[in-house]
């Protein structure tokens, strides 16, 4: 053992990254390489009358100019409702109506000047009820009704459980528009070669998925398609899916046969990006006089856009926090997905969460002050045990949940804070001081029939190993976690380990980043091929010098013997003696690790994950009265994590996470006017800055996941999931004042405070 | 775009500037910290001679000149916000350049640049407005000045003709007794456009505040004098009197960044915090 375990180990990528050393795909240059920019509607819903490129074509530097009638029209996407270029109609802002591929991209923006599209306009939705109406436009001629998808699950009794409730609330809850806002852009580099294998350099999160669903799309086998993924400059969930200006590039690569690249501008980003699913939430709940929860009543309307991205099937994870955040004998819940002419939604981390977590937790304070108790004693009393299986079907082995609110409690002073709070403050600033839980998959979701992840590591004669792994890292840290595992089994330092794992032609296959899965499954993966390695050295070095591998181990870089540490043999000097023998082997060992969960069943029960991680925020916070801006001081976070690998990896997940959920609570807005993209830009897109973030307190509750890595959880999404909801309560602690609708800009706050004023 | 310019011009000196940009439909860079942006989203496209006047000697700087404050066109606000001259004579520039964008923007931005790019949320312009300063416009028949409130006509529009060039802003030393501040109302403490700006200043004498000035920013068309408001403060009235008359004489237009119920919510609150701060301690 090295004492890898728990520390805080620098980002491996960290060097490169703060020196500018990292090449991006903005800085690959292929030989020959053309600029592929994409014409996108400026209408919301509108058939296409008429396409007219010769002048595009005809402008020198233009090597290729292609609409929809070019291509083969195969749809894509999740819902696959979705071709790459549009031929017909056009039902959102950014659709795609035709592409270029030209010697630079100012001349290709030229040519995109030069296209004449002409447009017949078609009523449009903007509003998932207007969807609904008898009558209403139709968007996809294959659901009539605007409704693309429904979601219904229950357990338990709800109408008996609104009987044995004392007393039953209901609030409706809007979530608005929000988008991922990846420092590095969108983009793709399309690249065959003339046997017709074509390479993709794509910042996809599901480089094997991605092989297989674009496959169609552009005609191409997936074995002859190799991804390879370049530094990714943030993901998010934003690269789950895959995306028209994917195969238009290939398109233009086949038309211009020469390599192609499409880079997004920034604004573009904001338009034509996905964004996280707007949704409107009506919650019933119920709770006897004692504190006990009865039941969760849940209706929601999904705005799914023009098409479907993975947003439409974010109720998989919001009925999860409806039906087994804290124990609830009674549920239902029930999902409308229904089209517009809005920008589509696709995958965000938290998935669902953000949305159904801040009307639950808004409703456990609610509830708890209906009944007499303090939000901390309400929560404790309906909080699960671990080793409870939810009516769900979610196994909680490990639960932490209990002991995430008491420590953000007891560190945050909440409980005396709250009190002071609610006594008259004076002066126009308030402070508040709010509690929030959640509960999120920690082990993978196997929404797939595998959630697995393969790994092959590679020891090579000097006792260097390479860990060729699925998993791709887009910033999240997974390389060093991943290293981390390999380097702490073989008794070897970090800088012995070369992490590949953006090359679908050398590793081995994954389902991709998401759900948080990556440091539980692909850390399983990577550290089971470790042992497995290490199994074969202790016993070569066994029968070498003639003692039992039980007595043996591996640490800094030489077999040991386990009980005195005394070195046995050195790690290279033993590879190189398995190589130049007669009989003569490498040290190279395979894994696919397959977690012990399993697909929900119809009615969307089962153990879905193989872990859960549970987390506790408490926000303290002012509220400027008569300005409406809401100012974060502190936040208290308790996680529980399993445990923690890389310390230094885990702070910065919770504190980018935090401000994440700051941002999408407080200042975030992608603001959609009749399906128009009204402030595509960093000016007026306004993320959470340095100033504003507030200090924050990180616990990490070391429950020791049995399954986990070493003990340890997934704990990528959670830290953005409950914070939206902690700010509200505060705000209520500091005003007495309820909001259910987000962001809360200043404006937003100070008309409510002044309309309860008045 | 980029590639419709025809020459590139760097001038030394402000003769060989006004001479090129004569007659001329010249797009003049100083910092580039708004151009840029513009040029390259469209929204203001290069015209055929880019002038670079940020070489130009003894175009920058910031001095006294008799009983004036001197701020050469290309001060940056970085320069503004470290002026010890400033600082001690005219803090509120101090106060509005340190609530102005970010480091690496205010490291290239010019006060000139800043002045006549005219936005109505421009953040140099009120506590300008306040020091009644006035600008020194430079061309080929020599040079002019214009009060800095009456330079304005319109989101983007100023009253520099095509072949002048905006060499000072001048304004006269604050006597003694001098009081200003400067707030400006964003979701950050910079690094944002104001969803408002409020400005008031007044020297005291004997008989109480003389010479008030206010002024307000992103609630018209142009940075604008409150002269109502002045009056207000002038004649004593109480602090609510006189953010309610400030509210009362802008006229903000709603856009993405905060409806015009909102701006003037803002300007009635900032006017009677900054009165009481400016004015009652």
């Amino acid at each position: 053992m090295t004492g890898l375990i728990g520390k805080r180990v620098p980002k491996l990528d960290a060097p490169k990254k703060t020196t500018g050393e990292t090449r991006y795909l903005q800085d690959i240059e292929l030989p020959g390489m053309l600029h592929g920019k994409i014409l996108r509607s400026d209408r919301v819903h509108a058939r296409i009358v008429r396409i007219d490129t010769d002048e595009a074509k005809a402008l020198p530097g233009v090597h290729a100019v292609i609409t929809a009638k070019d291509t083969p029209g195969v749809p894509l996407g999740h819902g696959k409702d979705n071709t790459p270029l549009k031929g017909d109609k056009v039902r959102c802002i950014r659709d795609e109506i035709a592409a270029v591929a030209a010697e630079s991209e100012e001349i290709a923006e030229e040519a995109l000047r030069l296209i004449r599209v002409e447009y017949e306009d078609l009523p449009a939705i903007f509003s998932p009820a207007d969807a609904l109406k008898e009558g209403a436009p139709v968007i996809h001629g294959k659901h009539p009704d605007n409704i693309p998808f429904r979601f219904d699950y229950a357990h338990g009794d709800v109408d008996a459980g609104k009987e044995e409730s004392d007393i039953v609330i209901e609030d409706t809850f809007t979530l608005h528009f929000v988008t991922h806002c990846c420092m590095g852009v969108s983009g793709v580099i399309a690249d065959f070669d003339s046997s017709g294998n074509l390479t993709l350099h794509s910042l996809t999160q599901i480089p094997f998925l991605f092989k297989k669903d674009i496959s169609p799309v552009i005609g191409v086998p997936p074995g002859k398609i190799r991804v390879i993924q370049p530094v990714i400059g943030g993901g998010f969930g934003s690269k789950l899916d895959i995306y028209p200006f994917e195969p238009i590039c290939v398109f233009l690569a086949r038309a211009a046969k020469r390599p192609v690249r499409i880079v997004f501008t920034r604004e573009e980003e904001f338009v034509a990006s996905p964004t996280r699913q707007p949704v409107e939430l009506t919650l019933a709940s119920g709770v006897k006089k004692d504190g006990t929860l009865t039941f969760r009543d849940v209706r929601t309307l999904h705005d799914n856009g023009g098409y479907t991205s993975w947003g439409a099937t974010t109720p998989f994870v919001i009925m999860q926090t409806i039906s087994s955040l804290y124990r609830v004998p009674h549920c239902r819940y029930h999902t409308t997905v229904v089209y517009t002419n809005n920008p589509y939604s696709g995958s965000f981390r938290g998935y669902g969460n953000l949305q159904a977590t801040f009307a639950v937790e808004s409703h456990m304070d609610r509830l708890a002050e209906a009944v007499g108790m303090d939000p901390l004693a309400f929560r404790l009393h309906n909080a699960q045990e671990p080793g409870e299986t939810t009516l769900q079907g979610m196994n909680f082995d490990t639960c932490g949940l209990r002991e995430c609110l008491e420590t953000a409690s007891a560190k945050s002073g909440f409980l005396e804070k709250r009190r002071a709070y609610r006594s008259k403050q004076a002066g126009p600033v308030r402070r508040g001081i709010g509690i929030a839980s959640l509960l999120h998959v920690g082990g993978g979701a196997k929404i797939y029939r595998t959630d697995g992840c393969g790994t092959i590591l590679k020891l090579d004669d000097f006792g260097h190993a390479t860990v060729m792994t699925g998993s791709t890292d887009i910033g999240q840290g997974s390389e060093t976690v991943i290293a981390q595992f390999v380097a702490e089994e073989l008794g070897i330092p970090i800088s012995a380990i070369n992490v590949v794992n953006n090359d679908s032609e050398i590793t081995p296959w994954d389902v991709g980043v998401h759900a948080s899965r990556t440091t539980f499954i692909a850390g399983n993966s990577a550290l089971r091929a470790a042992k497995k390695a290490k199994d074969k050295l202790l016993a070569a070095a066994a029968k070498k010098a003639d003692l039992s591998a039980d007595g043996l181990d591996l640490r800094d870089g030489h077999v040991v013997d386990a009980a005195t540490g005394k070195p046995i043999v050195e790690l290279g000097k033993l590879i190189r003696s398995l190589h130049f023998t007669q009989r003569s082997d490498i040290v190279m060992t395979t894994e696919y690790y397959e977690p012990p969960s399993v697909m929900q069943d119809r009615e969307f029960k089962g153990n879905v994950s193989a872990s859960y991680a549970f987390g506790t925020q408490v926000v303290e916070l002012e509220v400027d009265t008569e300005t409406g801006i809401v100012r974060i001081l502190k936040v208290t976070a308790a996680h529980d994590v399993g445990r923690v690998i890389n310390q230094l990896g885990i702070e910065g997940q919770v504190e980018g996470g935090v401000v994440m959920g700051i941002g999408y609570a407080t200042t975030e807005h992608l603001v959609v006017e009749e399906g128009v993209v009204k402030n595509p830009s960093f000016r007026d897109y306004k993320l959470v800055t340095a100033p504003e973030t507030p200090e924050i307190d990180s616990t990490f509750i070391e429950t020791i996941d049995p399954e986990g890595p070493a003990g340890a959880k997934g704990i990528g999404e959670a830290p953005a999931i409950c914070i939206s909801a902690a700010i509200v309560n505060a705000i209520h602690n500091a005003t007495g004042v309820r909001f259910t609708e987000l962001p809360l800009t200043p404006e937003r706050v100070l008309r409510r405070l002044k309309e309860e004023r008045e | 775009m980029e590639r419709k310019i025809e020459r590139y011009c760097v001038p030394g000196t402000v003769e060989e500037a006004v001479e090129a940009i004569a007659g001329k439909d010249a797009t003049l860079f100083a910092g580039g910290t708004d151009l840029m942006v513009q040029t390259r989203s469209g929204k203001r496209p290069f015209t055929p001679l880019l002038v670079n006047i940020s070489r130009i000697a003894g175009l920058g700087g910031i001095s006294t000149d008799g009983d004036r404050v001197r701020l050469g066109a290309l001060a940056t606000i970085s320069g503004i916000r470290t002026s010890a001259l400033l600082k001690e004579k005219a803090g509120v520039l101090t106060e509005a350049a340190d609530s102005f964008a970010g480091d690496q923007v205010r490291n290239k931005a010019t006060v000139g640049g800043n002045i006549c790019n005219a936005s109505p949320a421009g953040d140099m312009i009120v506590p300008l407005l306040l020091l009644d300063a006035e600008v020194e416009l430079a061309s080929t028949a020599g040079r002019r000045m214009l009060p800095l409130c009456n330079f304005f006509t319109g989101p983007g529009k100023t009253r520099r003709e095509r072949n002048e060039l905006l060499t000072a802003i001048y304004f006269p030393i604050p006597p003694v007794g001098f009081a200003a501040g400067f707030r400006k109302f964003g979701t950050r403490p910079a690094m944002d456009i104001s969803i408002v700006s409020v400005g008031v200043a007044a020297t005291r004498d004997d008989a109480g505040w003389k010479n008030v000035r206010a002024a307000f920013g992103a609630v018209a068309p142009t940075p604008i004098r409150g002269t109502r408001t002045e009056a207000a403060i002038e004649k004593g009235g109480t602090a609510g009197e006189i953010a309610r008359i400030a509210e009362s004489e802008v006229s903000p237009i709603s856009d993405v960044r905060a409806s015009a119920w909102y701006r003037k919510e803002l300007i009635r609150t900032l006017t009677e915090r900054l009165h009481h701060d400016v004015f009652e301690t």
